[in-house]
């Protein structure tokens, strides 16, 4: 899992860590999410660009 | 009035432009104190675009529909010499040199713009309780939220202060309004109006559309605002026209009395001919989930430029940013990539059905600052919840029509949402037209 309030306190301008502490679950579980799809892309699949 | 009505008075001389400006801008006057739905009203550029109409009327020069109708824009529509907020404090002393080009299709199509109203800050995001602004309500009951981020078009056209109002849709805006304030909405297919000069919140999926009264207000406007050259519907016969009902996704976790008036809307269509065709949808959550990602990470990098003036942020959006600048650009473009293929699989079932019927939301409006909202036995956070039906709909850039077809117990609208396929607003239009005409609803405000 990515270490979100580390990311979050090397940005510019850092978010400061109050906020990256109510944010970082909500990140993770959007993760969790994501990664399952994200795993399933098969190779070559082009990116979105308008409906056709 | 809808603009079917307001147009035929003007014709049959019974009105004039400069009278249905000053009964409009009255009525703002009047109901903005307690809707806030407008940020900016434009008298005087009103009543002297009125008059011209009306001189224009006179000598036989008619721009069609909107002739001389009063209506108002979404306050990041651009507008010359006009402020344009974008809900935010970045904007509050912007005032564009130029019209966005839906702005100018309307002014050209002869429409007059009274205003310009209230939204979500930045529309990143559904309540419209803009921090900056003020609480946008609703004219059902004041204490609930009128949706967002077009709040106050919805308001607007809801209290009968306007015909129209211009409306955006990232992930719901236009259609989430319409569902809690019960007005009639259109997200058409991407990109059939055009986004320039409309503050932009994402870049591959912000949608511009009508909010109106009726359906056929909202076919007229369409055709006013769009790049196609489409043509309103003129007959309504759905006959043999196949309604596609989700079995998956849209009908779980459901407000009862959300689901009755939808049930009862798909049912009224069958007695008007339709057909109808149960239907298995790609994965609608996977797709929420791909928005989210989009979204997080567009938002920010049309917003960058203000990311270190933390303050100007109100609290919900700046979290939102926040999380937007930790998404990897890899993500991103995966992201992407699973719309594409999400896409292709949504198409397939335009070869069954002509046309998709769900609930615009899953519940009526919840009450200003309620957090949650329990919906089918699920506690929800209440933004989340009101976007579920929707959010998925823009990452396919399908046109989707919100319309009230019915009332909760506590008289707040419940929403129906029409899905077609790309390109076909008509399909979505004449469905909605005729549901419409059927259920018969007083859409009166008190």
């Amino acid at each position: 899992m990515t270490h979100w309030k580390t990311i979050a306190a090397s940005l510019d301008p850092p978010v400061p860590a109050e906020d990256a502490e109510r944010i970082a679950p909500v990140l993770e579980a959007l993760e969790q999410s994501f990664r399952t799809l994200a795993e399933s892309i098969p190779r070559g699949a082009d990116v979105w660009t308008a409906p056709e | 009035m809808t603009i079917v009505e307001a147009a035929a008075a003007l014709r049959a001389k019974r009105v004039s432009s400069v009278e249905l400006t000053r009964e409009s801008l009255r009525r703002i006057e009047q109901a903005n104190p307690k809707l806030n739905a407008f940020i900016t009203m434009t008298p005087e550029q009103a009543l002297a675009q009125a008059g011209e109409r009306d001189t224009e009327l006179a000598r036989g020069a008619d721009r069609g529909p909107l002739h001389g109708i009063p209506i108002a824009h979404k306050d990041l529509v651009c507008t010359k010499g006009v402020l344009t907020t974008a809900g935010s404090k970045l904007f509050a002393d912007f005032v564009p040199d130029f019209d966005a080009e839906v702005a100018a299709r309307l002014n050209e199509a002869g429409a007059v713009t009274v205003g310009k109203t209230g939204l979500h800050e930045l529309a990143y995001g559904i309540t419209s309780t803009n921090p900056h602004y003020g609480a946008v309500r609703n004219p059902w009951n004041t204490d609930t939220i009128p949706g967002g981020s077009s709040g106050g078009s919805g308001a607007a056209v809801a209290a009968g202060l306007v015909a129209m109002a211009t409306g955006t849709d990232t992930g719901g805006s236009i259609r989430i309004p319409s569902s809690f304030c019960g007005t009639v909405g259109l997200k058409p297919t991407y990109d059939a109006v055009s986004r320039r000069g409309v503050l932009a919140l994402s870049l591959t999926f912000d949608h511009i559309g009508p909010m109106t009264r009726t359906v056929r207000d909202a076919a007229i406007s369409f055709n006013a605002m769009s790049r196609a050259d489409y043509v309103p519907p003129a007959n309504v016969d759905i006959g043999g026209l196949r309604i596609g009902i989700p079995r998956n996704f849209f009908f779980d976790h459901l407000d009862p009395e959300v689901e009755k008036a939808v049930r009862n809307a798909i049912a009224t269509a069958v007695t008007l001919g339709a057909v109808v065709k149960d239907v298995s949808l790609p994965d609608i959550g996977a797709l929420n989930t791909v928005g989210r990602v989009l979204l997080l990470s567009e938002a920010v990098s049309v917003l960058r430029p203000y990311l270190a003036r933390r303050a100007d942020f109100g609290p919900d959006v700046l979290a939102l940013l926040d999380q937007g600048r930790m998404i990897s650009a890899a993500d991103y473009l995966d992201a992407q990539r699973l719309r594409r293929l999400m896409y292709e699989e949504f198409a397939r079932v335009w070869a069954d059905v002509d046309c998709i019927f769900t609930p615009a939301t899953p519940m009526v409006a919840p009450l200003i600052g309620q957090r949650t909202v329990q919906t089918g036995g699920i506690m929800e956070d209440v933004r989340l919840a009101a976007t579920r039906f929707a959010r998925s709909i823009n990452i396919l850039g399908i046109p989707a029509l919100a319309m009230p077809v019915g009332f909760s117990a506590s008289r707040l609208p419940a929403g129906l949402q029409i899905l077609a396929p790309a390109r076909r607003e008509d399909v979505a239009l004449k469905m909605g037209a005729a549901v419409e005409d059927a259920l018969g609803l007083n859409m009166e405000t008190a």
